[in-house]
């Protein structure tokens, strides 16, 4: 979105653009499987994707924001979203309608044991049970991150916390699964025995679940964090350069969200507006927090890829005795949470299980960007969604929350003072209002020296500027403009911002913002941060 | 001015007209950050290409379809046919029958000329997984199985070589009536027909007699019956990090004839600690054989050397009536998923008295190996080891222990 401007000059009248334009139709997109061990290969050892590294995102519109599309949806932070609407989440309807449950076939992908199954609606279900030996784990994590990552924008699937009664299924006829030789057969009792057995069971017989509802739309499988879809006609920024995708390094370090496979996304063809577009869906979030598919993360999750060349050849050279901050972590090994902890927890240092192409291209903007949605989830927030996973035991509720909360202080931390923290620009009654993110969240003293201001007068055609008085300081988050700003509508404004604060070098790199006049405004038509 | 108007109308016209120009609303001068975008989603959309995998995509997974995810059907194989055989080569068929049931034939050639024919069935995890069965038969040739006679006390220099071939035929159960517990029982029959060694050393019954090498010039059949009873908590035991086994193992030879019959006990401990979160193990090994009663022949009688016991020492380095073997390992794990590093320590040594299983004159060897594993097994093994006799190559298909 953001790309120089044509005979319009620099900003264009549609500037800055709130949704992604989507006009072609894309009914012609083929399902197409990504094999999970080339998936998991290709990241490992190719690093596929753009080889340039430092390339701006290419999906931020002219005020460095990400529209609407497809891909994301601005929510947290979009506007002021409302811990009621965290805690709904995706949810639009209830779950499984009351009644006997038709297993229609086995699960088709991931360890957790699973089925999916039609209730008496007709609505289909993918049901993934808690493994056994560690309740509410696996339930609870999807449960919490379903919630986090749709606050967070992304497009997500409903999901519901249920109680299955073996009494209450019955398999259909039709029913048939693939078993260890390779061939189908028809589904029996005894492949749900097998699947209950590796469940955990409840004292009063039952087997907690989840069950997400099958998405709309034709499938197409997962989607890559790199390239574009080449049968998708609307995917033309490579994935690696969108901003969204790019912030998941910084979301997946909040929550240890460490399994960025394709395998765990999806592709849907679907209607909106009389056009049939791609969705993108991050299907799974459910490897989060602590937890794995079938017991707790590995010590080294979040901290290593599977293959990390330079641990590796460390630990091979000193007979061990290198030793990584994973393997002296603090971890509570909560049952239920799993291995999830604050204390050592580095967001730079946080890794995927395979190195993530987009991840690999997030620039401190892109992770300022994502860090400034993380802190928008206040405490009380953050405690209402982890609420809803209904853990059993209080102390779960409680250790997930507080980590949680503390992690994300840490992403505030790290990347909110990064790159000169200056948002949220307004222009008005001869004022230039902002925020400084970082001093706002409390990570960051306010700038010594204040804050400087030059104005001048911007050219949209040419991209000259004429000053307009002298630079000015000011120790509020407010600055007079100078007298002489341009009236007639259609001017543009130039003003380049900075703080003066010697703990933070990239704070005094000014922010170019620019405003437009229309009738009796300015409006804000472009941020650039350097 | 009417005719410049209509002139300036048609030209607008004209150009508006033009295929590809105006498509679906959209302008053709993109007046709008969103024309912009939208004519890029144009340009995309009047070439389509399918989603298709890459031609080194396509490689993978032909590979993986013909070699992993296909079941039934041919396979390569590469491994050991016999201690001291060296690498071995070959292919088998597998075809399922069950949901888990399958039979495979397959062969194997090694570098030594050691071949093995072999056909099995295997049907595990009945009753809840509680309980494993196997049946196969197979016909083996070893070629030049090294004998350097009785005890301890023998040099490099008394190697001699012998050559037999052996046909045998067993069925097996293996039963975990509780979670760590593990019941076992076979029973099969075994023919050996010895002949002359082959290779650069002597053939046996040049250098050693009956009395210095047991049942020499003997091809026995057997019925040969196996019992095992023990505690297994390792994760897997191919690959493991953790747990211990505890095993009591009884054999007994019943030879058709009655002149070879003899009956073997064997005890085994295995330990694995795991220190700082797996970043280092620590395994301990101990190992007895004892024959109990009857007269063993010498290509039968417990042994030591090889790849995964006397690891300094050639394969069957020492044989006798009994053997001890301690082993311990320190373990550090540069990359979890798929590579450990091991320093070891072996010590051992075979007896013709139960009595004389005492930790004195034990040979000793010491050696690094790198192993690469996946979660449950540990295909490939390659290290050098030290022991009195000098430096022996270690190669393994499997775990050590």
């Amino acid at each position: 979105m953001k790309r120089a401007g044509g005979a319009t000059g620099k900003f264009y009248p549609d500037d800055p653009l709130t949704r992604e334009p989507e006009t072609r139709d894309a009914s012609n997109a083929q399902p197409k499987d990504i094999d999970l061990f080339w998936d998991l290969l290709h990241n490992l050892f190719a690093r596929p994707g753009d080889p340039t590294m430092n390339v701006p995102a290419q999906n931020v519109n002219t005020i460095d924001e990400v529209p609407d599309s497809s891909w994301f949806t601005n929510r947290i932070l979009g506007h002021s979203l409302s811990i009621e609407e965290a805690v709904r989440g995706p949810l639009t309807a209830d779950g499984p309608a009351p009644g006997v449950w038709t297993i229609i076939r086995p699960k088709s992908s991931g360890i957790s044991p699973g089925f999916t199954m039609r209730d008496v609606r007709g609505d289909v279900w993918f049901v993934s049970l808690d493994a056994r030996g560690y309740r509410e784990a696996g339930s609870g994590a999807i449960l919490v991150a379903n919630k986090i990552f749709w606050a967070l924008g992304y497009w997500q699937g409903e999901t519901h916390l249920i109680f299955i009664r073996p009494e209450n299924l019955q398999i259909e006829k039709e029913a048939v699964i693939r078993v260890s030789s390779g061939k189908v057969r028809s589904m029996r009792w005894s492949d749900l025995e097998d699947v209950l057995r590796r469940s955990e069971r409840s004292p009063n017989g039952s087997y907690r679940a989840i069950a997400s509802k099958l998405l709309p739309g034709k499938v197409l499988g997962g989607f890559q964090y790199f390239g574009t879809r080449s049968d998708d006609p609307n995917d033309i920024v490579p994935h690696e350069h969108r901003r969204e995708l790019r912030a998941l390094k910084v979301f997946g370090a909040w929550t240890n969200l460490t399994d960025m496979k394709a395998g765990n996304t999806l592709d849907t063809v679907i209607e909106e507006n009389g056009k049939r577009i791609v969705r993108h869906y991050l299907q799974d979030v459910g490897s989060t927090f602590g937890d794995g598919a079938v017991g707790p993360h590995d010590y080294d999750e979040g901290w290593e890829h599977l293959y990390d060349k330079t641990p590796m050849l460390k630990r091979l050279v000193t007979l061990g005795f290198y030793i990584s901050p994973w393997q002296t972590a603090n971890y509570e090994e909560n049952r239920s949470i799993g291995r999830f902890e604050a204390k050592a927890f580095d967001p730079e240092m946080w890794k995927p299980r395979v190195p993530t192409s987009a991840f690999l291209h997030a620039r401190a903007d892109d992770k300022f960007w994502a860090a400034r949605r993380v802190m928008a989830f206040s405490d009380e927030m953050i405690r209402a969604i982890v609420k809803t996973a209904q853990y059993s035991d209080p102390a779960a509720e409680k250790f997930l929350a507080e980590t949680l909360i503390a992690r994300r202080n840490k992403i505030g931390q790290t990347y909110l003072p990064a790159v000169n923290p200056l948002t949220d620009f307004e222009l008005s009654d001869g004022t230039l209002r902002f925020v400084n993110a970082a001093v706002q969240a409390g990570v960051a003293a306010y700038p010594a020296g204040g804050y400087t201001a030059q104005f001048a007068a911007f050219d949209n055609m040419t991209n000259q500027t004429r000053p307009i008085g002298t630079a000015g300081t000011t120790e509020g988050e407010r600055i007079q403009a100078p007298p002489g700003l341009p009236g007639e509508v259609g001017a543009f404004v130039k003003i380049q911002v900075a703080a003066l604060q010697p703990q933070h070098a990239s704070w005094s790199v000014p922010i170019d913002v620019y405003f437009k006049r229309e009738a009796g405004r300015w409006k804000l038509v472009g941020l650039e941060r350097k | 001015m009417r005719s410049y108007l209509r002139i300036t109308t048609l030209l607008i016209l004209a150009v508006m007209l033009q295929p590809g120009h105006y498509r679906d609303g959209i302008a053709l001068a993109q007046e709008t950050r969103a024309e912009t975008i939208a004519q890029k989603q144009e340009e995309k959309s009047a070439s389509p290409t399918p989603e298709e995998p890459t031609r080194g995509e396509r490689i993978f997974l032909e590979t993986k379809r013909r070699f992993i995810d296909t079941r039934d059907g041919f396979y390569p194989l590469l491994g050991s046919i016999y201690a001291g055989g060296g690498l071995a080569l070959g292919g088998g068929y597998r075809r399922y029958y069950g949901d888990r049931t399958f039979w495979s034939a397959a062969g194997l050639w090694s570098i030594r000329n050691y071949k093995l024919a072999e056909a099995n069935t295997i049907s595990p995890g009945h009753a809840n997984g509680r309980i494993d069965l196997a049946a196969q038969a197979s016909w083996m040739d070893a070629t030049e199985v090294g004998y350097y006679g009785l005890t301890t006390a023998t040099s490099e220099r008394d190697r001699a070589n012998y050559r037999f071939q052996r046909t045998r035929a067993s069925a097996g159960v293996k039963t975990r009536p509780a979670s760590v517990f593990v019941l076992a029982g076979e029973v099969g029959y075994e023919e050996y027909q010895l002949k002359q060694g082959l290779g650069a050393q002597p053939s046996i019954e040049e250098r050693y007699t009956a009395a210095t090498a047991p049942g020499l010039g003997a091809s026995p059949s057997y019925i040969h019956s196996t019992g095992a009873a023990g505690i297994d908590w390792r994760t897997s035991p191919g690959y493991a990090r953790r747990g211990g086994l505890y095993e009591v193992r009884y054999h007994n030879y019943h030879d058709l004839d009655a002149t070879h019959t003899f009956n073997r006990m064997e005890a085994e401990a295995v330990q694995h600690v795991p220190i700082l979160r797996e970043n280092w193990v620590i395994s301990l090994r101990g190992l007895m054989n004892s024959t109990l009663s009857g007269s063993t022949p010498y290509f039968l009688l417990p042994s030591l050397g090889g790849g995964s016991n006397l690891r300094g020492y050639a394969a069957w380095r020492y044989r006798d009536r009994h053997s001890i073997l301690f082993q311990g390992e320190f373990r550090w794990i540069p990359n979890r998923m798929g590579m450990d590093m091991v320093l070891f320590y072996d010590a051992g040594k075979v007896t013709s008295q139960r009595s004389a299983l005492d930790l004195t004159s034990l040979k000793k060897d010491v050696g690094v190996e790198m192993r690469f594993h996946g979660p449950t097994v540990t295909p490939l093994r390659v290290g050098v080891a030290h022991g009195t006799e000098g430096w022996q190559v270690v190669f393994g298909g499997t775990a050590a222990f």
